[in-house]
């Protein structure tokens, strides 16, 4: 089959103006690969950077809203007429406001009215409303009654099946019909096989928790529409937004600059989006909706839990001959994808002739899921890098080179098995182990007290991270020789805007501090796509490129003028422009008489196609050694190595700050973090950064190794670069798995390896110490 | 949101003693887990009473008898900073530095920290329980993996403190004074059972405030510990844990106190384990049968067995930290 797209539109994107020639690879760098602190770090830490929370304007109201507290229920009758005439408070809206008589789209085709009665999830909106203090807006929202009738409901994946369980939607709990893969023949498989194991794993469901909530500011002037909003992707919610109120695309401005993380949870339109606007048409007033913490654990996502039971077959030499795989997940009250790529590793990561695939997606009564780091893939690597560590040590064989003897070259998962431009998973393997120590390691002893030490290994790929078109970006250069960039892409946190100067600064000889930014804003910035699927730098550097050769063609032109040389026999060093052929035939940028009587350069650079008939991936393969004790059940990780092949490293700071951060969210997956859903009700108990533990410092090694296979992939793109920020995270917790297994020789099939699930499968299986 | 809510800042004990005496009155010492209760509407509040006016209730001193006297807003960062505390009570210093984390150390106060409401999730969250009022303890039947497995009754809350174990294991003695003057009640009766009320942690009345904790001065060869252990490495609250006092003289336990976290609605005293090991050495087999013996009784429900397991091996590790 054909990889799925992420993130793209289908069919050809046109490139406009035409690009006129493909540059050639970068060979040395002079900018580009350094590691240098972000453009914007100042500013992010001075405080001085406005946030889409911290947006404050004149005469702004406060919103709040109200949320069903039942996980099944219909709204019969809310009266919020007793409300309006609360202090402080200017609009009440609910299901039966004709101003917010909305339709609102879980899916493409999915849609429930903005305010509907039917409430499949905790936390579904029932009522907002807005008033001169956050305080009055609370207030006036715990005073609004609501009669409902509840609902049994079902909070738990693996009884949504079971017969007499309450549905979700009329029709039953399944999404549709379950989704199958299949390439060779599984049964002949296993006959060939010298060793067949089958195990069933589960993740548990996560959220994505980001430091900013979620949220934005609404204003009018007029019939024109500004939102302040926390996303990803500012266009992906001026269009959701134009088209549900309505309105002409070039009335409806989202500004989202800075924004504080949203790993996936923020790369659509929400229904804060549209009660904002709403309540700011009718109080004439700009109003501000940012949802609480507690909200944020209900209502805008969450990486959806998995069961996996796999089988697998492996002949004594190490060849893969089967694997056969079925995944029971949901998405939550919504089709939302709750099964969606979990089987990719298992289809594409290693080579083996016999896959077969089948995924399960039901409903619960559980907010709706979004797509998290990685999507599907850390679950999908939980359960086959923990079955190749099962094969590995079935058949006598090194865990590492069980993985090296089975390195695709091509996409097996993809239609005509195409193969990848560049297949780093040898090298992060090699490399990576050598980096490590591993064979040392391994041999070492456990240790003879009850605190054993263990390693792990997992390896992974990302099916997206290779970008693509469309985007735009425009930079500018002033006669004085310093610079503007103008993309419409946001920076998640990623630094993406350090990155994309770095591009300007290393076709420009521009120094970074002297390139304006403006960014992730659709009244003001070029076209972009959402931030997300490890794609904008892939996607948006080559287009950065394109625009700062663009600039360049026309700045050796009005220098080959002024210096009597030939335009193509021109380059840039420093701040002047010099002849290839005479060094000495050299003008200062500021001083080109032609530029200054223009007063600005204008290069428009788009993104060009992919390669036709070849796959672009990123890959990795990580390392960890952790301790357990075998008295408690404790694991502390005491280092990690992550070795990336990620084509070129365009910042290795940035680059090393997204290694850190995705074996910090894996230590996460892990170790500690699970949604856990109240049996008798149906509520999420663990709705604040307490109870639901996301690692702290103190769950993370200070000894976290990032290296870099730094192979640039000509063929990726313009750059060489390929996606980063989410294969960092896809094979951590696996790894940490394994490791634990190596320590105790126990393993957990079922995550978080809490001290509460460890120490009682150590005590059950007799390995205390 | 935070309700609405009137603030005093009383210039004395009296004054503070008076205002915390009105129906609604609540007491702000570090205010770190005062703040989230009301903003998560565990309980109603009219005026908050700040003591961070009241003179005279921070700071540690020595004792006449040569014990110490640690005044009740005492920060935890205090209590556990390397002072006279760290080197005679150990177990109370450590206890300190095991609780949350470095900011709401520097926040949090000891009187604070043992007076603490619980932090069970249905008490903290949208849930009208029973010791909020309510109808039935939804632990019970519901997700109880944080939960008691000794003393619940009604309600299966765990103690949150780490530093109240401490405390007891230390025979520590809470100074409180209220509107009928001052009493003071050892560390070991001040905390109650859901049997005696399973709408309160502790002794406290109407308008009483913890102003000191006095402890005793300990013998000559006494050690002491605390192990903590908890799902996540900082911010957290103990899954299990324990406090150990020992009195250890020519190699053999004298006398020793134990004391358990998260597995009890107050600091649990665990005395046959005591007695396991009083007379006897700590060895790997004394501390089994110790360890064993604090075992006893242990009732569990759905999801907190894995506690007696774990628990076994807190106090295991405890115990032979000292040895």
């Amino acid at each position: 089959m054909k990889t799925p797209k992420l993130y793209f539109v289908d069919g050809a994107v046109p490139e406009s103006p035409a690009p006129t020639d493909t540059p050639a690879p970068w060979t040395e760098t002079r900018v580009v690969g350094k590691s240098l602190p972000r453009v914007d770090a100042y500013d992010r830490l001075s405080g001085t950077a406005v946030y889409p929370s911290d947006v404050v304007l004149p005469d702004m109201l406060y919103a709040a809203v109200l949320r069903c507290p039942h996980a099944n229920a219909r709204v019969r009758k809310v009266d919020g007429s007793l409300v309006e005439r609360m202090p402080g408070v200017r609009a009440v809206i609910t299901g039966d406001s004709k101003a917010a008589d909305l339709r609102w789209y879980y899916t493409r085709t999915v849609f429930t009215k903005l305010f509907d009665p039917t409430c499949r999830f905790e936390g579904e909106a029932v009522a907002a409303v807005a008033a001169e203090t956050p305080q009055q807006a609370w207030d006036a929202v715990r005073a609004i009654t609501v009669e409902y009738e509840v609902f049994p409901f079902v909070a738990d994946e693996r009884k949504a099946l079971e017969p007499g369980a309450p549905a979700v939607h009329d029709g039953g709990n399944r999404v549709g019909e379950p989704e199958k893969y299949q390439r060779g023949d599984v049964v002949k498989g296993f006959a060939e096989a010298d060793k067949v194991l089958e195990a069933s794993y589960r993740t548990a469901a996560e959220f994505h928790t980001p430091m900013e909530l979620h949220g934005c500011v609404a204003r009018w002037d007029g019939k024109r529409l500004t939102l302040w909003d926390s996303t990803q992707g500012v266009y992906g919610v001026q269009q959701r937004v134009a088209s549900l109120l309505e309105m002409p695309l070039a009335n409806v401005r989202v500004i989202g600059s800075y924004m504080g993380g949203g790993f996936g949870s923020k790369l659509q339109a929400d229904k804060y989006n549209l009660i904002a606007a709403v309540l700011a048409k009718l109080t004439a007033r700009p109003v501000k909706l940012f949802l609480t913490r507690e909200e944020t654990f209900l209502c805008v996502g969450n990486r959806p839990p998995a069961g996996m039971r796999l089988k697998a077959g492996v002949k004594n030499d190490g060849t893969l001959t089967a694997f056969d795989l079925t995944v029971l997940g949901t998405g939550g009250a919504y089709p939302t994808g709750g099964t969606g790529l979990v089987d990719w590793l298992v289809r594409d990561l290693y080579t083996c002739p016999n896959v077969r695939t089948e995924a399960t997606d039901v409903y619960i009564n559980g907010g709706p899921s979004r797509p998290m780091r990685a999507p599907g893939h850390p679950q999908g690597a939980w359960a086959l890098e923990q079955m190749m560590d099962a094969l590995a040590e079935a058949i006598g064989m090194d865990p590492v080179q069980l993985r090296l003897k089975n390195v695709p070259t091509v996409s097996q998962a993809n239609e005509g098995q195409p193969p990848y431009t560049t297949t780093g998973l040898r090298q992060c393997l090699t490399e990576g182990a050598k980096a490590f120590g591993w064979d040392a390691v391994r041999r070492r002893s456990k240790g003879d007290g009850p605190v054993k030490r263990g390693v792990g290994v997992a390896a992974g790929l990302w099916i997206a991270g290779d970008g693509g078109p469309p985007a735009t970006v425009i930079v500018k250069l002033f006669p004085d020789g310093s610079a503007n960039l103008n993309m419409g892409a946001s920076d998640i946190g990623t630094g993406t805007k350090t990155v994309m100067a770095m591009v300007v600064a290393e076709e420009l000889g521009v120094p970074l501090e002297q390139i304006q930014i403006e960014n992730a804003d659709t009244g003001t910035t070029e076209y972009a796509t959402a931030s997300g699927g490890s794609k904008t730098v892939p996607t948006e550097a080559p287009a950065v490129r394109s625009a700062a050769l663009a600039v360049k063609r026309q700045l050796f032109e009005l220098a080959a003028e002024e210096l009597k040389v030939p335009a193509n026999q021109l380059y840039i060093e420093g701040d002047a422009v010099v002849s290839t052929k005479d060094p000495k035939v050299t003008k200062k940028i500021a001083a080109l008489q032609g530029l200054r009587r223009r007063g600005l350069l204008i290069g428009v650079g788009t993104r060009g196609p992919n390669i036709e008939g070849k796959v672009i991936n990123p890959f990795v393969a990580q390392f960890c050694e952790v301790e357990v004790d075998t008295r408690t059940g404790e694991v502390e990780v005491l280092r990690f190595l992550s070795a990336n092949d990620s084509g070129r490293v365009m910042n290795r700071l940035t680059y090393e700050n997204q290694v850190i951060g995705g074996i910090t969210m894996g230590i996460g997956l892990a170790l500690t973090e699970q949604r856990v859903f109240d049996r008798q009700t149906g509520k999420v108990v663990n709705r604040n950064w307490h109870d639901y533990k996301i690692p702290t410092a103190m769950d993370v090694p200070a000894d976290m190794t990032s290296l870099p296979i730094d192979v640039p992939d000509p063929e990726a793109n313009t750059t060489g670069a390929k996606g980063l920020g989410e294969p960092v995270t896809i094979p951590t917790a696996a790894a940490v798995a394994n490791a634990v297994y190596d320590a105790v020789g126990v393993r957990v099939t079922e995550s978080p390896i809490s001290p509460m699930r460890l120490i009682g499968l150590i005590a059950a299986r007799g390995k205390r110490g | 949101m935070l309700p609405g809510f009137g603030y005093a800042r009383p210039r004395n004990l009296r004054e503070a003693v008076h205002l915390l005496s009105a129906p609604g009155a609540r007491v702000q010492a570090g205010g770190t887990d005062l703040l989230g209760c009301l903003r998560d509407g565990v309980f109603g509040v009219d005026t908050v009473v700040s003591l961070s006016g009241v003179p005279d209730l921070r700071g540690i001193r020595r004792a006449l008898d040569g014990g110490l006297v640690v005044g009740a807003m005492t920060t935890l960062s205090e209590v556990a900073a390397p002072t006279d505390v760290v080197k005679g009570y150990p177990t109370l210093a450590q206890g300190a530095a095991a609780a949350a984390s470095p900011q709401l150390r520097n926040q949090g106060t000891i009187g604070g920290n043992i007076c603490q409401r619980p932090r069970c999730w249905y008490f903290r969250g949208d849930f009208h329980c029973a010791r909020k009022g309510g109808e039935k303890c939804f632990a019970a039947e519901g997700e109880n993996q944080f939960h008691c497995i000794f003393g619940g009754d009604v309600c299966f809350i765990v103690h949150p403190s780490d530093t109240a174990p401490a405390l007891v294991a230390l025979e520590a003695v809470v100074r409180i004074t209220g509107p009928n003057g001052s009493r003071s009640v050892p560390a070991e009766k001040f905390f109650i059972l859901p049997e005696t009320d399973y709408t309160r942690e502790n002794v406290l009345t109407a308008g009483e405030i913890v102003t000191e904790i006095v402890l005793p001065p300990q013998p000559a060869g006494t050690r002491g510990t605390y192990r903590k252990v908890r799902a996540r490495g900082s911010w957290d609250f103990a899954l299990a844990g324990a406090a150990v006092v020992a009195t250890i003289t020519a190699g053999k336990v004298e006398r020793a106190r134990i004391v358990l976290s998260g597995v009890a609605p107050t600091p649990w005293r665990v005395p046959d384990a005591e007695r396991a090991i009083v007379g006897r050495r700590l060895n790997k087999r004394t501390v089994r049968d110790a360890a064993a013996a604090a075992l006893k009784g242990a009732q569990t429900m759905s999801g907190n067995a894995y506690k007696v397991e774990l628990l076994r091996g807190t106090v295991e590790e405890a115990l032979l930290a000292l040895a």
